[in-house]
C-alpha cells in the first residue's frame, strides 16, 4: 500500500505539473485544463502547472464579489465549493494524503535521518481560525485605495505558491527582481521555517496551516470513504498510533478530522482491527424485527 | 449511502452547476491565465 501511494503521489505531482513548454511561450500554461481545479494545493502561477489552485480561486472570487455588475449574476465562487465539498463528502481528507502535491513534499522532507518530535495537539486549531480569516473573511472585506481585495492567504502565508510559483517564475523572468519586497521575503522567510520544520515533525503545513486541509476535515465524519474500527481484532498494541503521520488514534478516534486516510495504519496492523470502507445506509435485514401482534 | 452524504452530494452537484451557469468557470479559466501576482509576493 504505501509503495502505491507513493507512485500516486509522483504520479499526481508530475502529472499536474507536466507543462514544460513554459521557458519558451507564456511563461505559464494558458489552456482550457485551466478550468480545473487541483484537488490539492498547487500553485497556479506555477509555470509548469496545467490545473488551477482551489484555495487561490475562492480567494479571488471573494475578492472580487464586490465588482458585481448590475444584472449580473454575482460569483462568491460556489462552483469552487461545490467540486470541494463534492471530494470532501465522497473521501474526506484523502487528497491530502493520496493527491496533494505539498503534502507530498512534506512527505519527502520527513524522510530526512533526523530526531522526530510529536506536534502540539492544540495548534491543529489554527488551520481552521487560516480558513475563515485569511482564505474567507480577509479578501472578502479588507479592501485596498482602488477598493480591490486580495488573496491575503495567498500573499501572506501559501508555501506551495512560494515553491511552485514565486521562486521558478523569478529564476526565468528577472523583470520581476525589481517588484520583490516585503511580502516576497516575507513568504521565503515561512517556506524556510515550514521546511525545517517538515523534516522535525510529520506534515507540519498540513496540520497546523493548511486551509484546504481543514475544509476537508469537516467532512471527515460523513464522508463515503472512511476508516473502519473493527474493536473485537483490536490487541491495543498502538501500532496504528506508532505509524500515523497526522497524530491520529485510530482506535479512539477512527473518524479523526485529522485523518488524510494515508492508510499507513492499515498496513501497520497485523490483527486486521483497521479497515478502509464506505459508508453504506444500514441493511434492512439487520434491524431488530417488532414481536409478531398476538 | 447514509443520508447526511446523499443531501450533501446533491447540495454541492447543484452548487456547481450553479457556479458554471453564473460563469464562473471562465472567471476560473482567466484566473488560471495570468500570473497570480500576490502568489509570488510582489505587492
Amino acid at each position: 500500500m504505501a509503495t502505491f501511494r507513493w507512485l500516486i503521489q509522483t504520479f499526481v505531482t508530475l502529472g499536474t505539473n507536466s507543462y514544460l513548454l513554459f521557458p519558451f511561450g507564456s511563461v505559464i500554461y494558458q489552456g482550457p485544463l485551466k478550468a480545473v481545479c487541483h484537488p490539492g494545493l498547487n500553485c497556479y502561477s506555477c509555470p509548469a502547472a496545467l490545473l488551477s489552485c482551489p484555495v487561490g480561486a475562492i480567494q479571488n472570487f471573494l475578492a472580487t464579489l464586490r465588482f458585481t455588475s448590475p444584472g449580473t449574476w454575482p460569483r462568491p465562487g460556489v462552483i469552487v465549493l461545490g467540486y470541494l465539498g463534492f471530494i470532501g463528502t465522497l473521501v474526506g481528507r484523502l487528497p491530502c494524503g493520496w493527491l496533494c502535491p505539498f503534502g507530498f513534499i512534506q512527505d519527502l522532507l520527513f524522510k530526512i535521518p533526523s530526531r522526530k518530535f510529536n506536534l502540539w495537539p492544540p495548534l491543529r486549531w489554527v488551520k481552521y481560525g487560516v480558513l475563515v480569516v485569511f482564505v474567507v473573511l480577509l479578501p472578502l472585506l479588507l479592501i485596498d485605495n482602488y477598493g480591490l481585495g486580495h488573496p491575503w492567504f495567498c500573499k501572506l502565508i501559501c508555501p506551495s505558491g512560494t515553491l511552485l510559483g514565486a521562486l521558478p517564475l523569478v529564476m526565468i523572468k528577472p523583470s520581476l527582481w525589481q517588484t520583490l519586497g516585503f511580502y516576497f521575503w516575507n513568504k521565503i522567510t515561512i517556506l524556510v521555517a515550514l521546511i525545517i520544520l517538515a523534516i522535525f515533525i510529520s506534515r507540519f503545513f498540513c496540520r497546523v496551516l493548511c486551509p484546504l486541509g481543514a475544509f476537508y476535515g469537516l467532512f471527515s465524519r460523513v464522508s463515503l470513504a472512511h476508516l473502519e474500527f473493527i474493536e473485537g481484532n483490536c490487541v491495543e498494541c498502538q501500532a496504528c498510533v506508532r505509524v500515523c503521520p497526522t497524530g491520529v488514534k485510530p482506535p479512539i478516534d477512527p473518524y479523526s478530522t485529522e485523518c488524510i486516510l494515508c492508510l499507513k495504519c492499515l498496513d501497520a496492523c497485523h490483527f486486521r482491527a483497521l479497515d478502509f470502507s464506505l459508508r453504506r445506509f444500514p441493511h434492512p435485514g439487520r434491524a431488530p424485527q417488532p414481536p409478531p401482534a398476538s | 449511502m447514509p443520508k447526511k452524504a446523499m443531501w450533501l452530494i446533491i447540495i454541492f452537484t447543484l452548487l456547481f452547476v450553479l457556479g458554471v451557469n453564473a460563469g464562473e468557470l471562465d472567471f476560473l479559466m482567466n484566473l488560471g491565465n495570468t500570473i497570480c501576482l500576490s502568489c509570488i509576493g510582489v505587492g
